[in-house]
């Protein structure tokens, strides 16, 4: 009796949202993956045939950029590494005044509009560059350190959040056995932490790999990132081999989540 | 353990204090000089002034942001900016609580698949996505030819506002969904089966039991997604062309075409406090009761 006339619109209604919600996601990424394989140069519907032969061609057309946006990415993954394992660390062992304020700033790059970020740094680099005479702006170099900053977030929460259930115990037992501070590190906090880095450093590796905003300021001739070729490309032609290069971005990043999700739960360590 | 702490002698506070500062003191330095540094050095150049000449002149002005609110065409794309993303806000909280909820409540195996696919659009770059949804506006395009085929005359979308809209929703959507999920995901269902046991239709619980506990995680959602939506630029710039304005390409355009740096970084703080003071303001919109 209880499945009233307005219950059951009710549920229709949330299926139908459901149902637009996952069309909004993903009909875009389907088409991507059919006009990849157009036997045309341009969109025409129906294509007179089908063909592969745009995925042999990513590699020729965006190798450059490519590999600045792989080095770019490895590099900065690296020293937010370097930086962002030890204040992980810091922040779950240490009770200390302004801790959360530490928190907050070493987080912040994910909200602060990359736009702003990207401004910054490259007027920073120019006042530099007038006073000191070094050369810059538009090097790798400052690429790499701006991608540090957006990538520490990563590591730091990822960090954080693996050792949220950490039981201190272990360590001090190592401690009062006789091992010192670093090699209760090595040999006790950092295999605990094993999941949350590895994660951490995927999550960067990605975030760094598809920046847009922030990385538009920095770019010159001759260091220019992946998703910027992109954007100029698209901006004159959109065509089947652009389409493959989305297929293979999507195919990838999914591939490397798949593998991230056998380490730690993708899903839960976001949220 | 505070109270512990306190009882200890004093060596033991410094010696922490010591070791806290030698964890995190490398990585709080390179975001000093490489996000506190450069944003303090655009709120200082937004008070600048431009010269065609000599580009920028040292000053102590308001003149950037008098210009931007004085000047019709710059209200305007502060205007269609806003509106971009309150549009973008509504749509993804309707799109995106039905599939949360229904995610969050999911036991088969396929769950973890579909969280998958949800998390894998987040770190795909919104350039590559926006593919898709030139094939599907373009003239030419899917929708165009299906219009043809139906109607006999074409229908381009792009480079219409609700081209953009659409763009930027599909960008936001997973973000609000796995935001949404991870509330609901708190709330134990047996709570939702007592108001039903009770004599509660599925729609009545909903409203009564899981939405008023879900609120905080949605207003987070909800703020998220306005965030980004501000922030957007691949969007506006690839589906929106050259006549439709938002901030960020904007910023972007006055900064590398006229070389007014001044007014850029007026720009861009008066986009980072234009969203700063409304996602501040939106919290007050919660009532306190439901606050987290």
């Amino acid at each position: 009796m209880r499945d009233s006339w307005r219950d059951r619109s009710g549920r229709v209604a949330v299926h139908a949202l459901v149902v637009a919600g996952a069309a909004v996601i993903f009909v875009p990424l389907v088409l991507t993956l059919y006009l990849s394989v157009f036997d045309e140069p341009l969109i025409v519907f129906p294509p007179h045939g089908y063909t592969l032969r745009w995925y042999a061609r990513i590699l020729p057309e965006f190798a450059a950029p490519l590999e600045t946006s792989l080095w770019t990415a490895g590099v900065a993954v690296i020293v937010s590494l370097v930086l962002g394992v030890p204040a992980g660390i810091g922040l779950s062992r240490y009770r200390f005044r302004g801790r959360d304020g530490v928190a907050t700033l070493l987080l912040a790059p994910l909200t602060i509009p990359g736009v702003a970020i990207g401004l910054g740094i490259y007027v920073l680099a120019v006042m530099i560059e007038e006073r000191t005479e070094m050369a810059l702006s538009g090097s790798v170099l400052l690429m790499v350190a701006a991608h540090v900053v957006i990538t520490l977030p990563w590591v730091v929460r990822l960090c954080l959040a693996s050792l949220a259930n950490h039981d201190r115990a272990a360590e001090e037992a190592a401690a009062s056995l006789g091992a010192r501070p670093l090699t209760v590190i090595w040999r006790v906090t950092l295999p605990a932490m094993r999941g949350g880095i590895v994660a951490g450093a995927l999550f960067a590796f990605i975030w760094s790999f598809e920046n847009l905003e922030m990385t538009l300021f920095l770019t010159a001739p001759g260091v220019t990132t992946l998703p910027i070729a992109v954007l100029s490309y698209l901006q004159y032609h959109i065509d089947p081999l652009v389409a493959a290069m989305a297929v293979a971005q999507v195919v990838l990043v999914g591939a490397v989540l798949l593998i991230l999700d056998r380490q730690v739960p993708v899903a839960r360590a976001l949220a | 353990m505070e109270a512990v702490a306190a009882k200890l002698p004093v060596a033991y506070g410094e010696r922490q204090a010591r070791a806290a500062t030698a964890f995190l003191s490398p990585a709080l330095l390179v975001v000093s000089i490489m996000l506190v540094a450069p944003l303090l050095l655009v709120i200082r150049f937004s008070l600048n002034r431009y010269d065609p000449q000599e580009l920028m002149i040292e000053a102590f002005t308001g003149a950037n942001y008098l210009r931007f609110v004085s000047d019709p065409f710059y209200v305007a794309v502060l205007r269609t900016t806003l509106g971009v993303a309150f549009a973008t806000t509504v749509i993804c909280l309707l799109l995106g609580l039905p599939m949360a909820y229904r995610l969050a409540r999911m036991t088969s195996r396929w769950k973890t698949f579909c969280m998958l696919c949800i998390v894998l659009p987040l770190f795909v770059s919104s350039v590559v996505r926006m593919v898709g949804w030139m094939i599907l506006f373009a003239h030419g395009g899917v929708i165009d030819n299906l219009a043809r085929w139906v109607t006999g005359n074409g229908l381009e979308l792009m480079f219409t506002p609700f081209a953009v809209v659409m763009g930027i929703v599909s960008v936001n959507l997973p973000y609000v969904v796995l935001t949404v999920q991870s509330t609901i995901e708190t709330i134990d269902p047996r709570v939702e089966e007592a108001a039903q046991s009770l004599g509660a239709a599925p729609g009545r619980s909903f409203w009564r039991v899981v939405w008023p506990l879900a609120l905080p995680g949605i207003a987070i959602a909800g703020i998220l997604c306005f965030i980004l939506a501000m922030n957007a630029y691949a969007t506006p710039y690839l589906l929106g062309g050259p006549r439709f304005q938002m901030m960020a390409p904007l910023i972007y355009q006055v900064f590398t075409n006229n070389n007014d740096w001044p007014f850029a970084s007026a720009m861009a703080i008066i986009l980072m406090a234009t969203t700063l003071v409304l996602t501040a303001g939106s919290s007050l919109l919660i009532p306190r009761r439901y606050r987290g």
